[in-house]
C-alpha cells in the first residue's frame, strides 16, 4: 500500500525546487493523490518534475497535479527522468490546462415574473398552432372531399383497429365498474325514500349524456393521443416525415388525416359500447342490490331513456374525438430534435387532451341546457 | 499493469438468429496497446460481434475475454468492475439526451471514480478538450451539437474513466474527411501516449490505411483475413479485392 508520502515528494535547494513522482499515478487513485499533493507544502519556486520513479500516469492524475503546481503559483521549468509516454501524457494535458480552467456558460436564471410571461406567451404560441393545424387539417379534409380517392383506406383501417377495436377491452371493463360504482351510490340514497326504480333513471342518464363521454375520452386521449405524439414524433427525429414530403407525399394526407377520420368514427362507437356496458354494469348489481330485476331494468331504460341523452353524449364524442386527433398528431409534428422531447410531448399531448375534453364537456353542459335539449 | 494477458480474446465464436448463422466460429486475440480494425460487408455481423464483447448480446456459443475476465462466465460483480475498464462509442454517440455534454462526461466519474470535487470540473474539461471538442460545447444539449460534435462528445464520455480498452464502433462514418483525419489523429494519440487498445469498426479505407495496426476481415461468418493492412489487401476474396479496389481507383 503506497502512503501519501509514497506518492510525492518535495526537495528545494538554491532557488529550486524539484518534485518527485512515484508509484501507480492513476484515476482509481486519485483521491489519495489528491490527499498527498495537498499535503506537500508547494513553493513558488520554478519546478521541475522527476518521473524516474512512476509506474503509470494517466491524464487523471496529470491534471491534479498540474492543478496544485498552478494553485501554488509555481512553474514547471522542466522534466526529468520521465519516460517517453509519461511526458507525452503531462504534455498533452499542459497543453490543454487553460481549457480545464475555464468554465463554459451557464444558462441564465430567470425571474418568475418574466418565467410567468413566457409561459403566456408559449402558450399562445400552443394554442395559435392548434388553430392553424386544426385549419390545415379541415383544408386537407376539403381536398379529400373533392379527390376521394386520395384516401389512405390502408392507414385508415389500421388505425381503426388501434384507436378503436383494440381499445374495446379496456373500455367495457372501466365503464362496467363505474356503472356498478353508480348503481351502489345513487341505490344507497334512493333506498332510503323506497325509489329504488329511479336508480335506473340515474344510471342511464348520466351514463351516456355524461360519465360514458368523458370517461372513454379520457381512455382515448391517453392511449391513442399519447400513441399519434409518440408515432409521429418518432417519424419526425428518424426523418421519415421529411421523407415523405420529399416524395411529393403530403404528411397530412398520409399520416394526420387517417388518424383524424379513424378517430372521429372510433370514439362515438366506443362511447357507444361504453353506455351499453355502463348500464349492464349497474343492471348486475341492481338485481341483489335493489330488487330490480333485469327485465324490469330494461323495460325502465326504455321508457325513461330518451333517445336524445345518447345522441347528446355520441355527438359530443366525436368532437373530442377531433380535438384528440388534433392535439396528438400536432404535438408529434412539433416535437424538437431528440428524444426526450418525445417523452415532454407524449406527456403533454394526454394533460392538454384530458383538460380540453373536460372544458368542452363544461362548454357543452351548458350550450345544451339553454337550447333546451 | 499485467501486460501479459492479452485485452480481447475471441474464442469460436457462434452466432445464430432463427436459422440465421451470423458468425461460424470467429477467434481472434488482441494484444495490448494495438489499434485493430474490423472490416466486412454490411450484415457481416461486425457491430453484433463488437456488441457480444462488450457483454451486451449472448454469443450462442464460444468465449469472450476482455482483460482477461471471461464476459459471459463472470458474476455481476466481476462485470461492473471489468465495465469501469473499458470505453464504448455507438455508432450515433447515444448520448444521454437529457443532459448537457458536460453531465454527460461526468456521468461515468460520479458513479464510479474516487474524483474529490474540486477536480470533478477539470477533469471533464480536460476530456472534453482532448476529445478535441471547443469548451463553448460543454454546456450544450446533444440536440445542439453536430453530428462531429457528437460524436466527440460521445468519445470524450468513453474516455472518462481511462479505459485500458476502448472500442469504437465506425467512429468515422457520417463524418467530413478532415473532421474523419481528425478524429484518426486523436485515436492513435490515446494509443500511443495513452497506452489504449482500441478495436474499431469501420467501412472507412482512410482510417484503415492511416492508423490501423492489424485488420480483422470478416466474412460469410468466419475471420477470412488478419494481419497488417498491406497484407491483407493481397488476400484472394472477391469482396475484399472489391473493397480495396475502390481505393486503386481513387490512385491511392
Amino acid at each position: 500500500m503506497d502512503t501519501p508520502h509514497h506518492f510525492c515528494r518535495l526537495e528545494q535547494r538554491e532557488g529550486q525546487a524539484t518534485l518527485f513522482l512515484a508509484g501507480d499515478w492513476r484515476l482509481p487513485r486519485l483521491a489519495e493523490i489528491d490527499a498527498a499533493l495537498a499535503a506537500t507544502e508547494m513553493t513558488a519556486l520554478p519546478l521541475t518534475l522527476d518521473g524516474a520513479e512512476l509506474a503509470a500516469l494517466d491524464t487523471a492524475a496529470a491534471l491534479a497535479l498540474l492543478q496544485r503546481v498552478a494553485g501554488a503559483g509555481a512553474s514547471v521549468e522542466g522534466l526529468a527522468g520521465f519516460n517517453a509516454s509519461h511526458k507525452r501524457v503531462i504534455e498533452a494535458v499542459r497543453a490543454r490546462l487553460l481549457d480545464t480552467a475555464t468554465e463554459g456558460p451557464r444558462a441564465r436564471r430567470v425571474p418568475p415574473l418574466a418565467l410567468i410571461g413566457m409561459h403566456v406567451i408559449d402558450f399562445r404560441g400552443l394554442m395559435e398552432g392548434h388553430l392553424g393545424f386544426f385549419g390545415r387539417s379541415a383544408s386537407a379534409l376539403g381536398d379529400l372531399a373533392r379527390r376521394p380517392r386520395a384516401l389512405r383506406l390502408k392507414e385508415l383501417t389500421a388505425q381503426f383497429e388501434q384507436t378503436c377495436i383494440k381499445a374495446i377491452p379496456v373500455v367495457v371493463l372501466v365503464t362496467f365498474l363505474i356503472g356498478v360504482v353508480l348503481a351502489y351510490l345513487f341505490g344507497m340514497q334512493a333506498e332510503k325514500y323506497g325509489a329504488n326504480i329511479l336508480v335506473v333513471d340515474a344510471v342511464a342518464i348520466g351514463t351516456c349524456r355524461e360519465l360514458s363521454p368523458i370517461i372513454v375520452a379520457v381512455i382515448v386521449a391517453g392511449r391513442s393521443g399519447a400513441a399519434f405524439t409518440a408515432q409521429l414524433g418518432t417519424m419526425l427525429l428518424t426523418e421519415e416525415i421529411d421523407a415523405i414530403r420529399t416524395l411529393g407525399l403530403s404528411p397530412m394526407q398520409v399520416l394526420v388525416i387517417p388518424r383524424f377520420v379513424a378517430l372521429i368514427v372510433a370514439l362515438p362507437l366506443l362511447v357507444f359500447v361504453g353506455d351499453i356496458s355502463g348500464m349492464a354494469g349497474a343492471m348486475t348489481v341492481a338485481n341483489p342490490l335493489l330488487d330490480i330485476t333485469p327485465t324490469t331494468f330494461i323495460e325502465r331504460v326504455h321508457a325513461e331513456l330518451n333517445l336524445d341523452h345518447v345522441t347528446v353524449g355520441l355527438v359530443k364524442a366525436s368532437v373530442f374525438a377531433a380535438f384528440i386527433a388534433i392535439i396528438g398528431c400536432r404535438m408529434g409534428m412539433t416535437v424538437s430534435r431528440d428524444s426526450r422531447s418525445i417523452g415532454i410531448n407524449t406527456t403533454s399531448t394526454v394533460v392538454q387532451c384530458i383538460v380540453a375534453v373536460i372544458l368542452l364537456d363544461a362548454f357543452f353542459a351548458v350550450l345544451f341546457q339553454e337550447i333546451g335539449i | 499493469m499485467n501486460t501479459a494477458v492479452p485485452a480481447i480474446e475471441v474464442d469460436s465464436i457462434v452466432t445464430r438468429f432463427g436459422d440465421q448463422t451470423v458468425h461460424d466460429g470467429v477467434s481472434f486475440t488482441v494484444p495490448r496497446g494495438q489499434i485493430v480494425g474490423m472490416i466486412g460487408g454490411s450484415g457481416s455481423g461486425k457491430s453484433v460481434l463488437v456488441r457480444e464483447i462488450i457483454g451486451l448480446l449472448q454469443p450462442t456459443s464460444g468465449r469472450v475475454r476482455v482483460l482477461g475476465t471471461d464476459v459471459w462466465s463472470a458474476t455481476e460483480d466481476e462485470m461492473a468492475a471489468l465495465r469501469r475498464r473499458f470505453g464504448m462509442l455507438f455508432q450515433d454517440g447515444a448520448l444521454f439526451s437529457s443532459l448537457t455534454v458536460e453531465q454527460n462526461v461526468a456521468t461515468p466519474l460520479i458513479e464510479h471514480a474516487p474524483v474529490p470535487p474540486h477536480l470533478l470540473g477539470p477533469l471533464v474539461r480536460l476530456r472534453i478538450a482532448l476529445a478535441g471538442l471547443p469548451a463553448e460545447a460543454a454546456t450544450k444539449m446533444p440536440s445542439e451539437l453536430s453530428g462531429g460534435m457528437r460524436k466527440r462528445a460521445a468519445i470524450a464520455r468513453a474516455l472518462a474513466l481511462e479505459p485500458e480498452v476502448l472500442f469504437l464502433d465506425e467512429p468515422t462514418s457520417g463524418l467530413d474527411p478532415i473532421t474523419a483525419r481528425g478524429f484518426d489523429r486523436l485515436v492513435r494519440f490515446l494509443c500511443d501516449d495513452l497506452g489504449l487498445t482500441v478495436l474499431l469498426v469501420t467501412h472507412d479505407l482512410d482510417t484503415l490505411l492511416g492508423i490501423v495496426d492489424r485488420a480483422i476481415v470478416l466474412a460469410r461468418g468466419k475471420v477470412i483475413a488478419d494481419g497488417p493492412v498491406r497484407d491483407v489487401c493481397r488476400v484472394d476474396d472477391p469482396w475484399l479485392q472489391s473493397y480495396f479496389h475502390v481505393r486503386r481507383m481513387l490512385g491511392g
